[in-house]
Protein backbone atom coordinates (compact mmCIF):
# COMPACT_ATOMS: atom_id res chain seq x y z
CA UNK A 1 0.00 0.00 0.00
CA UNK A 2 1.45 3.39 -0.94
CA UNK A 3 1.08 6.23 1.53
CA UNK A 4 -1.26 9.08 0.67
CA UNK A 5 -3.09 11.96 2.28
CA UNK A 6 -6.20 13.30 0.56
CA UNK A 7 -8.45 16.08 1.81
CA UNK A 8 -11.50 17.45 0.01
CA UNK A 9 -13.32 20.51 1.31
CA UNK A 10 -11.95 19.70 4.77
CA UNK A 11 -13.21 21.82 7.66
CA UNK A 12 -12.78 21.59 11.43
CA UNK A 13 -15.29 23.55 13.49
CA UNK A 14 -14.74 24.81 17.06
CA UNK A 15 -17.47 25.98 19.45
CA UNK A 16 -16.86 28.09 22.57
CA UNK A 17 -18.94 28.67 25.67
CA UNK A 18 -19.40 32.02 27.38
CA UNK A 19 -16.10 31.61 29.26
CA UNK A 20 -14.50 31.01 25.84
CA UNK A 21 -13.73 27.38 26.67
CA UNK A 22 -13.96 24.96 23.76
CA UNK A 23 -17.05 22.76 23.95
CA UNK A 24 -18.23 19.89 21.76
CA UNK A 25 -20.91 20.54 19.10
CA UNK A 26 -23.43 18.47 21.10
CA UNK A 27 -22.89 20.58 24.21
CA UNK A 28 -22.95 23.76 22.15
CA UNK A 29 -26.46 22.79 21.01
CA UNK A 30 -27.52 22.26 24.64
CA UNK A 31 -25.98 25.46 25.97
CA UNK A 32 -26.33 29.01 24.76
CA UNK A 33 -22.97 29.26 23.08
CA UNK A 34 -21.17 32.53 22.67
CA UNK A 35 -19.12 31.91 19.54
CA UNK A 36 -17.76 29.47 17.00
CA UNK A 37 -15.04 29.42 14.37
CA UNK A 38 -13.67 27.18 11.66
CA UNK A 39 -10.09 26.21 12.55
CA UNK A 40 -9.62 25.20 8.93
CA UNK A 41 -12.12 25.32 6.08
CA UNK A 42 -12.33 24.36 2.43
CA UNK A 43 -8.97 22.58 2.49
CA UNK A 44 -8.28 20.57 -0.69
CA UNK A 45 -5.05 18.66 -0.52
CA UNK A 46 -3.32 15.66 -2.05
CA UNK A 47 0.03 14.38 -0.82
CA UNK A 48 1.57 11.42 -2.56
CA UNK A 49 4.25 8.83 -1.75
CA UNK A 50 7.71 10.19 -1.06
CA UNK A 51 6.59 13.76 -0.50
CA UNK A 52 7.72 16.06 2.30
CA UNK A 53 5.31 18.91 2.92
CA UNK A 54 5.85 21.86 5.24
CA UNK A 55 2.90 23.74 6.68
CA UNK A 56 3.83 27.35 7.21
CA UNK A 57 2.05 30.50 8.33
CA UNK A 58 1.54 32.69 11.37
CA UNK A 59 0.36 31.37 14.73
CA UNK A 60 -3.33 30.40 14.78
CA UNK A 61 -3.81 29.97 11.03
CA UNK A 62 -4.67 26.25 11.32
CA UNK A 63 -1.35 24.41 10.87
CA UNK A 64 -1.79 22.28 14.02
CA UNK A 65 -5.48 21.74 13.29
CA UNK A 66 -4.68 20.43 9.82
CA UNK A 67 -1.97 18.12 11.18
CA UNK A 68 -4.37 16.78 13.83
CA UNK A 69 -7.04 16.18 11.20
CA UNK A 70 -4.52 14.20 9.12
CA UNK A 71 -3.58 12.20 12.25
CA UNK A 72 -7.26 11.38 12.88
CA UNK A 73 -7.11 13.17 16.22
CA UNK A 74 -9.65 15.76 15.06
CA UNK A 75 -12.71 14.84 12.98
CA UNK A 76 -13.66 16.31 9.63
CA UNK A 77 -16.67 18.49 10.51
CA UNK A 78 -16.96 19.34 6.81
CA UNK A 79 -15.61 17.54 3.75
CA UNK A 80 -13.38 14.54 4.18
CA UNK A 81 -9.82 13.54 5.02
CA UNK A 82 -8.13 10.24 4.34
CA UNK A 83 -4.65 9.18 5.44
CA UNK A 84 -3.53 5.89 3.90
CA UNK A 85 -0.70 4.22 5.82
CA UNK A 86 0.50 3.95 9.41
CA UNK A 87 0.59 7.37 11.02
CA UNK A 88 3.05 8.52 13.67
CA UNK A 89 2.64 11.98 15.09
CA UNK A 90 4.35 14.46 17.37
CA UNK A 91 1.70 17.09 17.67
CA UNK A 92 2.29 18.85 20.96
CA UNK A 93 5.17 19.96 23.14
CA UNK A 94 4.31 17.24 25.67
CA UNK A 95 4.81 14.79 22.77
CA UNK A 96 1.80 12.73 23.89
CA UNK A 97 3.54 11.67 27.09
CA UNK A 98 1.76 11.43 30.45
CA UNK A 99 3.86 13.40 32.94
CA UNK A 100 3.13 11.15 35.94
CA UNK A 101 4.39 8.04 34.15
CA UNK A 102 8.04 7.16 33.63
CA UNK A 103 9.60 7.11 30.18
CA UNK A 104 9.41 3.31 30.18
CA UNK A 105 5.72 3.26 31.19
CA UNK A 106 4.88 5.87 28.55
CA UNK A 107 6.63 3.78 25.89
CA UNK A 108 4.56 0.72 26.78
CA UNK A 109 1.29 2.64 26.85
CA UNK A 110 1.85 4.64 23.67
CA UNK A 111 3.29 1.65 21.82
CA UNK A 112 0.15 -0.41 22.49
CA UNK A 113 -2.19 2.50 21.71
CA UNK A 114 -0.32 3.06 18.45
CA UNK A 115 -1.03 -0.51 17.37
CA UNK A 116 1.82 -2.65 18.69
CA UNK A 117 1.19 -5.82 20.66
CA UNK A 118 2.25 -5.69 24.32
CA UNK A 119 5.04 -8.15 23.57
CA UNK A 120 6.40 -6.05 20.73
CA UNK A 121 6.13 -2.84 22.74
CA UNK A 122 8.01 -4.58 25.57
CA UNK A 123 10.74 -5.74 23.19
CA UNK A 124 11.24 -2.21 21.86
CA UNK A 125 11.94 -0.70 25.29
CA UNK A 126 15.69 -1.40 25.35
CA UNK A 127 16.15 0.01 21.87
CA UNK A 128 14.24 3.19 22.76
CA UNK A 129 16.24 3.68 25.96
CA UNK A 130 19.43 3.44 23.93
CA UNK A 131 18.17 5.55 21.04
CA UNK A 132 17.02 8.39 23.32
CA UNK A 133 20.18 8.22 25.49
CA UNK A 134 18.00 8.80 28.54
CA UNK A 135 19.93 6.34 30.71
CA UNK A 136 18.48 6.08 34.22
CA UNK A 137 16.09 8.94 33.47
CA UNK A 138 14.12 6.40 31.42
CA UNK A 139 12.70 5.10 34.72
CA UNK A 140 11.96 8.55 36.13
CA UNK A 141 8.64 10.36 35.70
CA UNK A 142 8.43 12.33 32.49
CA UNK A 143 7.46 15.42 34.52
CA UNK A 144 11.17 15.68 35.44
CA UNK A 145 12.27 15.73 31.77
CA UNK A 146 13.31 18.79 29.79
CA UNK A 147 11.26 19.69 26.71
CA UNK A 148 14.03 18.33 24.49
CA UNK A 149 14.12 15.00 26.35
CA UNK A 150 10.35 14.68 25.98
CA UNK A 151 10.53 15.45 22.28
CA UNK A 152 13.32 12.86 21.83
CA UNK A 153 11.35 10.21 23.70
CA UNK A 154 8.11 11.14 21.93
CA UNK A 155 9.81 10.79 18.56
CA UNK A 156 11.35 7.43 19.46
CA UNK A 157 7.98 6.12 20.67
CA UNK A 158 6.18 7.37 17.56
CA UNK A 159 8.84 5.78 15.38
CA UNK A 160 8.26 2.33 16.97
CA UNK A 161 5.28 1.63 14.72
CA UNK A 162 7.33 1.98 11.51
CA UNK A 163 5.29 4.86 10.15
CA UNK A 164 4.39 5.49 6.53
CA UNK A 165 3.23 9.00 7.42
CA UNK A 166 5.19 11.12 9.89
CA UNK A 167 3.55 14.27 11.26
CA UNK A 168 5.65 16.81 13.16
CA UNK A 169 4.27 19.95 14.73
CA UNK A 170 7.01 22.30 15.92
CA UNK A 171 8.02 19.62 18.42
CA UNK A 172 11.11 18.76 16.39
CA UNK A 173 12.15 22.39 16.83
CA UNK A 174 12.39 21.73 20.59
CA UNK A 175 14.99 19.01 20.05
CA UNK A 176 18.61 20.07 20.52
CA UNK A 177 20.78 20.26 17.42
CA UNK A 178 22.61 16.97 18.08
CA UNK A 179 19.33 15.08 18.30
CA UNK A 180 17.82 16.71 15.24
CA UNK A 181 20.08 14.80 12.88
CA UNK A 182 18.55 11.36 13.63
CA UNK A 183 15.06 12.85 13.28
CA UNK A 184 15.96 14.37 9.93
CA UNK A 185 17.62 11.16 8.76
CA UNK A 186 14.60 9.12 9.77
CA UNK A 187 12.26 11.55 8.00
CA UNK A 188 14.35 11.26 4.82
CA UNK A 189 14.34 7.45 5.14
CA UNK A 190 10.54 7.41 5.45
CA UNK A 191 10.27 9.48 2.27
CA UNK A 192 12.80 7.31 0.42
CA UNK A 193 10.67 4.28 1.29
CA UNK A 194 7.59 5.88 -0.25
CA UNK A 195 6.27 7.44 2.95
CA UNK A 196 5.14 10.97 3.66
CA UNK A 197 6.44 13.64 6.03
CA UNK A 198 4.27 16.61 6.96
CA UNK A 199 5.89 19.14 9.29
CA UNK A 200 4.65 22.45 10.66
CA UNK A 201 6.79 25.11 12.26
CA UNK A 202 8.50 28.44 12.03
CA UNK A 203 12.11 27.31 11.53
CA UNK A 204 12.15 27.42 7.74
CA UNK A 205 15.77 26.26 7.48
CA UNK A 206 14.89 23.09 9.37
CA UNK A 207 11.62 22.63 7.44
CA UNK A 208 13.46 23.00 4.16
CA UNK A 209 15.76 20.10 5.08
CA UNK A 210 12.69 17.89 5.69
CA UNK A 211 10.39 19.06 2.90
CA UNK A 212 10.55 20.21 -0.69
CA UNK A 213 6.94 21.35 -0.88
CA UNK A 214 5.24 23.96 1.30
CA UNK A 215 1.66 24.93 1.99
CA UNK A 216 1.00 28.43 3.26
CA UNK A 217 -2.08 28.73 5.46
CA UNK A 218 -3.93 31.94 6.25
CA UNK A 219 -7.13 32.20 8.31
CA UNK A 220 -7.68 28.45 8.16
CA UNK A 221 -7.45 28.16 4.37
CA UNK A 222 -4.69 27.32 1.91
CA UNK A 223 -3.23 30.48 0.40
CA UNK A 224 -0.35 28.97 -1.52
CA UNK A 225 0.87 25.45 -2.30
CA UNK A 226 4.03 24.62 -4.22
CA UNK A 227 7.79 24.38 -4.25
CA UNK A 228 9.20 25.18 -0.79
CA UNK A 229 11.42 28.12 -1.74
CA UNK A 230 8.69 29.87 -3.70
CA UNK A 231 5.95 29.48 -1.06
CA UNK A 232 8.28 30.25 1.84
CA UNK A 233 9.53 33.32 -0.03
CA UNK A 234 6.00 34.58 -0.63
CA UNK A 235 5.28 34.25 3.11
CA UNK A 236 8.44 35.93 4.40
CA UNK A 237 8.59 38.69 1.80
CA UNK B 1 -11.23 -8.46 20.59
CA UNK B 2 -7.62 -9.26 21.49
CA UNK B 3 -6.59 -5.78 20.37
CA UNK B 4 -9.27 -4.20 22.59
CA UNK B 5 -8.08 -6.33 25.52
CA UNK B 6 -4.48 -5.18 25.01
CA UNK B 7 -5.53 -1.52 24.88
CA UNK B 8 -7.66 -1.99 27.99
CA UNK B 9 -4.77 -3.58 29.90
CA UNK B 10 -2.39 -0.79 28.83
CA UNK B 11 -4.85 1.95 29.83
CA UNK B 12 -5.62 0.31 33.17
CA UNK B 13 -1.98 -0.37 34.00
CA UNK B 14 -0.98 3.23 33.30
CA UNK B 15 -4.01 4.55 35.18
CA UNK B 16 -3.09 2.49 38.26
CA UNK B 17 0.42 3.95 38.25
CA UNK B 18 -0.72 7.50 37.56
CA UNK B 19 -3.35 7.42 40.33
CA UNK B 20 -1.95 5.09 42.94
CA UNK B 21 1.81 5.23 42.36
CA UNK B 22 4.08 2.23 42.56
CA UNK B 23 5.24 -0.29 45.15
CA UNK B 24 3.73 -1.71 48.36
CA UNK B 25 2.13 1.60 49.37
CA UNK B 26 -0.45 0.99 46.63
CA UNK B 27 -2.06 -1.76 48.71
CA UNK B 28 -2.24 0.47 51.77
CA UNK B 29 -3.95 3.25 49.75
CA UNK B 30 -6.54 0.75 48.50
CA UNK B 31 -7.26 -0.57 52.00
CA UNK B 32 -7.37 2.68 53.99
CA UNK B 33 -10.66 3.99 52.59
CA UNK B 34 -12.89 0.90 53.02
CA UNK B 35 -11.44 0.06 56.45
CA UNK B 36 -11.79 3.64 57.69
CA UNK B 37 -15.35 3.95 56.37
CA UNK B 38 -16.49 0.69 57.95
CA UNK B 39 -14.83 1.72 61.22
CA UNK B 40 -16.56 5.10 61.31
CA UNK B 41 -19.98 3.74 60.28
CA UNK B 42 -19.63 0.93 62.82
CA UNK B 43 -19.15 3.49 65.58
CA UNK B 44 -22.13 5.45 64.26
CA UNK B 45 -24.47 2.46 63.97
CA UNK B 46 -23.45 0.67 67.16
CA UNK B 47 -22.85 3.47 69.65
CA UNK B 48 -24.65 6.57 68.37
CA UNK B 49 -27.72 5.33 66.44
CA UNK B 50 -27.86 2.03 68.42
CA UNK B 51 -29.53 0.33 65.42
CA UNK B 52 -30.31 -3.37 65.67
CA UNK B 53 -28.71 -5.74 63.23
CA UNK B 54 -26.75 -8.91 62.83
CA UNK B 55 -22.95 -8.68 62.73
CA UNK B 56 -23.00 -4.93 61.97
CA UNK B 57 -19.37 -4.73 60.85
CA UNK B 58 -19.85 -7.40 58.19
CA UNK B 59 -23.20 -5.91 57.17
CA UNK B 60 -21.52 -2.52 56.70
CA UNK B 61 -18.68 -4.07 54.72
CA UNK B 62 -21.31 -5.60 52.38
CA UNK B 63 -22.38 -2.04 51.53
CA UNK B 64 -19.09 -0.15 51.74
CA UNK B 65 -16.96 -2.44 49.54
CA UNK B 66 -19.23 -2.40 46.44
CA UNK B 67 -20.05 1.26 47.02
CA UNK B 68 -16.35 2.15 47.00
CA UNK B 69 -16.01 0.60 43.55
CA UNK B 70 -18.93 2.63 42.20
CA UNK B 71 -17.84 5.85 43.94
CA UNK B 72 -14.17 5.62 42.93
CA UNK B 73 -15.10 4.67 39.36
CA UNK B 74 -17.28 7.76 39.06
CA UNK B 75 -14.49 10.00 40.43
CA UNK B 76 -11.91 8.35 38.17
CA UNK B 77 -14.10 8.47 35.05
CA UNK B 78 -14.93 12.16 35.44
CA UNK B 79 -11.24 13.01 34.99
CA UNK B 80 -10.15 10.06 32.87
CA UNK B 81 -10.16 11.78 29.48
CA UNK B 82 -8.45 14.89 30.87
CA UNK B 83 -5.80 12.73 32.55
CA UNK B 84 -4.93 11.34 29.14
CA UNK B 85 -5.18 14.75 27.48
CA UNK B 86 -1.60 14.62 26.23
CA UNK B 87 -2.30 11.36 24.37
CA UNK B 88 -5.74 12.39 23.14
CA UNK B 89 -4.23 15.53 21.57
CA UNK B 90 -1.42 13.60 19.94
CA UNK B 91 -2.74 10.33 18.51
CA UNK B 92 -5.88 8.56 17.38
CA UNK B 93 -6.77 5.44 19.38
CA UNK B 94 -9.83 3.58 20.63
CA UNK B 95 -11.04 6.14 23.19
CA UNK B 96 -14.29 4.24 23.78
CA UNK B 97 -12.35 2.05 26.20
CA UNK B 98 -11.30 4.88 28.53
CA UNK B 99 -14.34 4.64 30.87
CA UNK B 100 -14.00 0.84 31.01
CA UNK B 101 -10.37 1.28 32.08
CA UNK B 102 -11.53 3.66 34.86
CA UNK B 103 -13.76 0.91 36.25
CA UNK B 104 -11.03 -1.72 35.84
CA UNK B 105 -8.47 0.47 37.63
CA UNK B 106 -10.78 0.84 40.60
CA UNK B 107 -11.69 -2.85 40.39
CA UNK B 108 -8.08 -3.66 41.31
CA UNK B 109 -8.46 -1.53 44.46
CA UNK B 110 -11.86 -3.19 44.98
CA UNK B 111 -10.26 -6.64 44.77
CA UNK B 112 -7.77 -5.61 47.45
CA UNK B 113 -10.58 -4.34 49.67
CA UNK B 114 -12.26 -7.78 49.60
CA UNK B 115 -9.78 -8.49 52.42
CA UNK B 116 -12.23 -6.57 54.59
CA UNK B 117 -14.79 -9.38 54.24
CA UNK B 118 -12.26 -11.93 55.45
CA UNK B 119 -11.41 -9.73 58.44
CA UNK B 120 -15.08 -9.24 59.35
CA UNK B 121 -15.99 -12.92 58.88
CA UNK B 122 -13.14 -13.80 61.23
CA UNK B 123 -14.02 -11.04 63.72
CA UNK B 124 -17.71 -12.07 63.99
CA UNK B 125 -16.93 -15.79 63.65
CA UNK B 126 -19.47 -16.09 60.84
CA UNK B 127 -19.76 -19.57 59.39
CA UNK B 128 -19.85 -19.25 55.57
CA UNK B 129 -22.90 -20.96 54.01
CA UNK B 130 -23.60 -22.28 50.52
CA UNK B 131 -24.90 -18.79 49.63
CA UNK B 132 -21.29 -17.68 49.23
CA UNK B 133 -21.49 -19.11 45.69
CA UNK B 134 -23.46 -15.97 44.76
CA UNK B 135 -20.46 -13.76 45.51
CA UNK B 136 -18.83 -14.00 42.02
CA UNK B 137 -22.14 -12.99 40.41
CA UNK B 138 -22.51 -10.09 42.86
CA UNK B 139 -18.99 -8.93 41.99
CA UNK B 140 -19.69 -9.22 38.24
CA UNK B 141 -22.92 -7.20 38.55
CA UNK B 142 -21.09 -4.55 40.60
CA UNK B 143 -18.45 -4.26 37.88
CA UNK B 144 -21.04 -4.01 35.07
CA UNK B 145 -22.89 -1.32 37.01
CA UNK B 146 -19.62 0.56 37.65
CA UNK B 147 -18.71 0.48 33.92
CA UNK B 148 -22.16 1.84 33.03
CA UNK B 149 -21.73 4.64 35.59
CA UNK B 150 -18.26 5.36 34.14
CA UNK B 151 -19.72 6.29 30.72
CA UNK B 152 -22.19 8.70 32.32
CA UNK B 153 -19.47 10.16 34.58
CA UNK B 154 -17.02 10.60 31.68
CA UNK B 155 -19.54 12.67 29.76
CA UNK B 156 -20.40 14.77 32.82
CA UNK B 157 -16.68 15.30 33.49
CA UNK B 158 -16.20 16.64 29.97
CA UNK B 159 -19.43 18.56 29.54
CA UNK B 160 -19.96 20.02 32.98
CA UNK B 161 -16.54 20.19 34.62
CA UNK B 162 -17.80 22.58 37.30
CA UNK B 163 -20.40 20.03 38.41
CA UNK B 164 -17.90 17.35 39.44
CA UNK B 165 -18.16 18.07 43.22
CA UNK B 166 -21.96 17.90 43.02
CA UNK B 167 -21.84 14.56 41.21
CA UNK B 168 -19.59 13.15 43.94
CA UNK B 169 -22.00 14.45 46.62
CA UNK B 170 -24.94 12.94 44.70
CA UNK B 171 -23.34 9.48 44.53
CA UNK B 172 -22.44 9.70 48.22
CA UNK B 173 -26.07 10.64 49.00
CA UNK B 174 -27.21 7.54 47.10
CA UNK B 175 -25.33 5.44 49.67
CA UNK B 176 -27.47 6.88 52.45
CA UNK B 177 -30.63 6.54 50.34
CA UNK B 178 -29.85 2.82 50.08
CA UNK B 179 -29.61 0.35 52.97
CA UNK B 180 -25.96 1.20 53.49
CA UNK B 181 -25.85 1.55 57.26
CA UNK B 182 -28.57 -1.01 58.04
CA UNK B 183 -29.86 -4.01 56.07
CA UNK B 184 -33.09 -3.60 54.09
CA UNK B 185 -34.87 -5.97 56.48
CA UNK B 186 -34.39 -3.41 59.26
CA UNK B 187 -36.06 -0.61 57.30
CA UNK B 188 -39.59 -1.94 56.78
CA UNK B 189 -42.75 -0.11 55.74
CA UNK B 190 -43.29 1.72 52.44
CA UNK B 191 -39.71 3.05 52.58
CA UNK B 192 -38.49 -0.48 51.83
CA UNK B 193 -40.11 -0.52 48.38
CA UNK B 194 -38.77 2.94 47.54
CA UNK B 195 -35.25 2.11 48.69
CA UNK B 196 -35.30 -0.97 46.42
CA UNK B 197 -35.45 1.33 43.38
CA UNK B 198 -31.99 2.62 44.25
CA UNK B 199 -29.60 0.45 42.19
CA UNK B 200 -27.13 0.34 45.09
CA UNK B 201 -29.74 -1.44 47.25
CA UNK B 202 -29.65 -4.59 45.13
CA UNK B 203 -25.85 -4.62 45.15
CA UNK B 204 -25.58 -4.22 48.93
CA UNK B 205 -28.24 -6.85 49.62
CA UNK B 206 -26.66 -9.33 47.19
CA UNK B 207 -23.44 -9.22 49.24
CA UNK B 208 -25.45 -9.60 52.47
CA UNK B 209 -27.21 -12.63 50.97
CA UNK B 210 -23.84 -14.15 50.12
CA UNK B 211 -22.18 -13.51 53.48
CA UNK B 212 -24.81 -13.01 56.15
CA UNK B 213 -28.26 -14.30 55.43
CA UNK B 214 -27.57 -17.86 54.38
CA UNK B 215 -30.18 -17.86 51.60
CA UNK B 216 -29.76 -17.54 47.84
CA UNK B 217 -29.64 -14.01 46.41
CA UNK B 218 -33.02 -12.74 45.13
CA UNK B 219 -33.50 -11.97 41.42
CA UNK B 220 -34.25 -8.30 42.10
CA UNK B 221 -30.89 -7.88 43.83
CA UNK B 222 -29.18 -8.42 40.48
CA UNK B 223 -32.08 -7.33 38.24
CA UNK B 224 -32.42 -3.73 39.48
CA UNK B 225 -28.72 -2.80 39.22
CA UNK B 226 -28.51 -4.48 35.79
CA UNK B 227 -31.63 -2.67 34.61
CA UNK B 228 -30.11 0.66 35.70
CA UNK B 229 -26.84 -0.29 34.02
CA UNK B 230 -28.76 -1.02 30.80
CA UNK B 231 -30.44 2.40 31.00
CA UNK B 232 -27.07 4.12 31.57
CA UNK B 233 -25.48 2.23 28.67
CA UNK B 234 -28.41 2.99 26.36
CA UNK B 235 -28.32 6.68 27.23
CA UNK B 236 -24.59 7.35 27.55
CA UNK B 237 -22.76 4.95 25.23
CA UNK B 238 -24.09 6.28 21.89
CA UNK B 239 -23.46 9.85 23.09
CA UNK B 240 -19.96 8.95 24.24
CA UNK B 241 -19.16 7.27 20.91
CA UNK B 242 -20.27 10.43 19.09
CA UNK B 243 -18.46 12.78 21.45
CA UNK B 244 -15.14 10.91 21.60
CA UNK B 245 -14.32 12.16 18.10
CA UNK B 246 -14.36 15.69 19.54
CA UNK B 247 -12.23 14.96 22.63
CA UNK B 248 -9.03 16.47 21.22
CA UNK B 249 -10.83 19.81 20.93
CA UNK B 250 -11.94 19.99 24.53
CA UNK B 251 -9.13 18.43 26.59
CA UNK B 252 -6.77 20.99 28.06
Amino acid sequence: MSAAVVAEGLGVHFFFDRQHRVVTPALARLRRRSSDLWGIHGVDLAIGPGEGVALIGSNGVGKSTLLRAIAGVLPADAGRIEARGRVAALLSVDAGLMPTLTGRENCMLLGVLAGLSRRRAQRALGEIQEQTALGEEFDHPVSSYSQGMRARLGFAVADQVGPDILLLDEVHEAIDHDSRTPVEERAREIRRNGGIVVAAGHDHLLLRRLCDRAILLRDGAIEADGEFGRVSGSYTS
Amino acid sequence: MRRAAEILVALTESDLRARYGRGPWQLLKWLVDPFALVGIYLLLVTFILRRPGEDPGLSLACAVVPFQLVMMTVINAMGAVQLRGAIVRNMAFDRVLIPVSSAFTEAVAFAASLVLFAVMIAAYRVQPTASIVWLPLAIAVTLVFAVACAYVASLIGLWFRDLRPFVISFVRAMFFLAPGLVAIGDIGGSAESLVKLNPLTGLFEAYRSAFLEGHPARAWQFGYPLAWAAVFFAAALPLYVREEKQFAKVVE
